[in-house]
């Protein structure tokens, strides 16, 4: 049985039809890459998945359990034990390194002590322990991405969502973090999706590629 | 077994009945009663004022007012918001503080001053200020800074890559033409048509200058009368206009709400050799609508045997008004936050027309409906305290503060908040861990604006205040009846200082450009 299923789901944003009947399984653990030109509604998916936009028909299964279906979000997105890493990164300025990461560990009420031992392993995990408190206009784009991918791994989803992170990197960067997010990929297990127009990572990445074209998997 | 209730949505009804206890209700109570004489449904009221000869010169008089005052608040404060916004005119900051000085002081302080310079020059002067065009001078220097700051802020929110696209293929005056004023329309139509609403609810200036319109008409049957059904009646007009005000402002602003965001630097215009001219004419337009009139009315503020009789008569209502205003900039602050973060997305449109209806319906119908409603035996605890003024204060200015605040939260990504919901955090941790932080400066202008919107009030004042509780502009206007005139003046000195310490405040953390 797959591990996330959507089943002829559609959406549409007033007149435009952003996602149109389209189905999909993803088995536990793959890596799957949604590929496609921009506005085919890749990211539109994610959403869905995340439960920050709601179906209009069809429905999303997650382990099992409906958590979407036909314009009712039944599984709200805090309850669905996933993290998303924002194509704009979302990193909250008015917050260190430390209470980025710390933020929901605390709204998930895991110990202090804990949660403290958890942020500093997985700022080692992606080389940035130095930089624990400093705030994200202080970061280099490399390690904001680094701290975005920290934050939604740090309670310890089991399933990644990412929106074309990397889309604004050089390529040296964008071969380490891709190295840094496989190597946390078979650490963890992660089921990650990850959205982009880029063959090049793609290519890195994906355990299978989905194409996309006009809401639709092609 | 149902659904539990969120805590988002339970907020959400408490500031829904907040808006409605303070404003909806009232309205209510008066419009029924108005339609209500001994215990049975009547349009006596109605056909007596429709009736009366004079009914329908002072609807004219209200509709002639507002729309000269809307003529030159548009004329000015338009090219004037542009000026300060895009171009190197020197002073700029200055000028454009300076003209906003008479905005936040009560309306009739600046009648008063016009009232001084004319009793210098002679008749023919008073003659014309007492009329019709004193009205429109006064009223427009007034309102002149609602055109021009929000024209300034619009223009400020045009993205200068848009501009600098047009400017390949075009000159200044062609981009201002295409690009700059159509982005920026949104902005400057509801900025007219809150001056024309204003100006038609505006009660203490034609009050003063004897020049009668519906609102002086309303409140004299409120007040000499005590005929709440006739008040009612006369302020019902007055109303409908307000509401169809703001359903032409939401015609002309559908598919108009551009959602961009400024890149924080404005593409500016060189003036070149228009500099000197057009700072002169500034200095002019300051001169005339700003200094002349104020200077005139504190000339004899500064004696100390007037300030000291001014304290002593009036100082208890100066810490009132502070007091009360205070208060209720805090409840607007953080009801306007809370109804900004509802808003957001374009989400409860209808909660969002019906507070800046509240903001456009007269001082002087919300306050007959407040009085209407509240005194009963029952609610004397509100009725005979400030509470009853606060609500009066809370339901006219939410508006004010859910749109600067939802015009702070509107540049806040969502994607921050998105991401705090899929770490785990629910609504109120959200709020006070991620909006409220990232919207310090929102909340500050939010409260500096409803605290000075609170202090320069009149009708809510006058109408709602309890019993030997006048905040100052109430009693200053009590005062001017038989009060010597240093004494006035150094009343007026007095409450001009409390109403200028935010202005200055909110001048330093609003920066001049952006």
């Amino acid at each position: 049985m797959s591990y996330i299923e959507v089943d002829r789901v559609s959406k549409c944003f007033g007149d435009r039809v952003a996602i149109n009947q389209l189905s999909l399984h993803i088995h536990r653990s793959e890596r799957l890459v949604l590929f496609g030109p921009s506005g085919c509604g890749k990211t539109t998916v994610l959403r869905l998945l995340a439960g920050l936009e709601i179906p209009e028909q069809g429905s999303i299964r997650i382990d099992g359990r409906v958590v979407a279906s036909s314009g009712k979000n039944l599984v709200p997105p805090e309850k669905r034990d996933l993290g998303m890493v924002f194509q704009d990164l979302a990193l909250w300025p008015h917050m260190t390194v430390q209470q980025n990461l710390m933020f929901g560990l605390n709204a998930r009420r895991v110990q202090k002590h804990e949660a403290k031992v958890r942020v500093c392993d997985m700022l080692r995990g992606v080389g940035l322990e130095h930089r624990i408190d400093a705030k994200p206009h202080q970061l280099s784009g490399g390690e904001q991405q680094r701290v975005a991918l920290a934050r939604a791994l740090v309670s310890r989803p089991s399933i990644l969502l990412m929106d074309e992170p990397l889309s604004s990197l050089d390529d040296e960067r964008k071969d380490a973090i891709v190295s840094d997010l496989l190597g946390l990929q078979s650490q963890f297990g992660f089921t990650l999706i990850y959205v982009t127009h880029d063959r090049v990572e793609t290519g890195l990445l994906a355990s299978r590629v989905c194409q996309m074209r006009d809401g639709r998997i092609a | 077994m149902g659904r539990p209730v969120k805590a988002e949505t339970i907020v959400l009804w408490l500031c829904v009945a907040l808006v409605a206890i303070a404003g909806l209700a009232p309205i209510a109570a008066i419009a029924v009663e108005s339609f209500w004489q001994n215990g049975h449904f009547s349009l006596t009221y109605y056909r007596e004022l429709i009736s009366a000869a004079r009914f329908w010169p002072l609807l004219a008089n209200s509709i002639r007012l507002a729309l000269a005052t809307t003529a030159v608040c548009g004329l000015i404060g338009v090219p004037a918001g542009i000026l300060f916004a895009k171009s190197d005119l020197p002073l700029r900051s200055g000028f454009m503080w300076l003209l906003t000085v008479p905005f936040v002081l009560p309306p009739y302080f600046v009648a008063l001053g016009w009232a001084h310079v004319v009793a210098r020059i002679g008749t023919i002067a008073s003659d014309w200020l007492f009329r019709f065009g004193g009205c429109v001078l006064v009223l427009s220097s007034v309102f002149l800074p609602i055109t021009m700051l929000l024209t300034f802020a619009s223009i400020l929110n045009v993205d200068r890559r848009l501009e600098e696209a047009a400017r390949l293929a075009s000159g200044w005056p062609g981009v201002l033409r295409r690009v700059t004023l159509p982005l920026s329309a949104p902005g400057i139509v509801f900025s007219l048509v809150l001056v024309f609403l204003l100006a038609m609810g505006e009660l203490s200036v034609p009050s003063f200058l004897r020049y009668p319109t519906l609102p002086v008409l309303s409140f004299t049957q409120f007040a000499a009368s005590y005929n709440f059904g006739a008040a009612t009646a006369a302020a019902v007009p007055l109303a409908f206009i307000a509401f169809f005000g703001i359903l032409v402002e939401s015609a002309f602003l559908r598919d108009r709400d551009y959602a961009f965001r400024s890149t924080g630097q404005t593409l500016f215009i060189s003036l070149r050799h228009w500099k000197t001219p057009l700072a002169t004419l500034m200095a002019a337009l300051c001169f005339a609508l700003v200094i002349l009139p104020l200077d005139a009315l504190f000339a004899d503020a500064f004696s100390p045997a007037a300030l000291h009789e001014a304290m002593q008569r009036a100082g208890v209502s100066v810490v009132r008004s502070v007091m009360y205003s205070a208060v209720a900039a805090t409840i607007l602050m953080a009801l306007g936050f809370l109804l900004g973060h509802f808003m957001r997305g374009g989400r409860q449109r209808v909660l969002s027309a019906l507070t800046l209806a509240l903001f456009a319906i007269p001082g002087t119908v919300l306050s007959i409906g407040l009085v209407r409603l509240w005194n009963t035996p029952c609610t004397w605890f509100i009725y005979a305290t400030p509470a009853l003024l606060i609500l009066g204060y809370t339901a006219q200015y939410c508006a004010v503060t859910t749109r600067l605040s939802l015009a702070g939260l509107m540049l806040i990504p969502t994607s921050l908040d998105e991401a705090g919901r899929l770490s785990g955090a629910m609504w109120a941790r959200r709020l006070f861990r991620i909006s409220i932080p990232l919207s310090t400066r929102t909340l500050l202008c939010a409260w500096l604006a409803a605290y000075i919107l609170c202090l320069r009030d009149v009708p809510i004042a006058i109408m709602t205040a309890p019993p030997g509780g006048d905040p100052l502009p109430a009693r200053i206007l009590t005062l001017m009846a038989n009060g010597a005139p240093p004494m006035i003046a150094s009343l007026c000195l007095i409450m001009a200082i409390a109403s200028l310490i935010p202005l200055v405040i909110l001048a330093r953390v609003i920066p001049s450009r952006g």
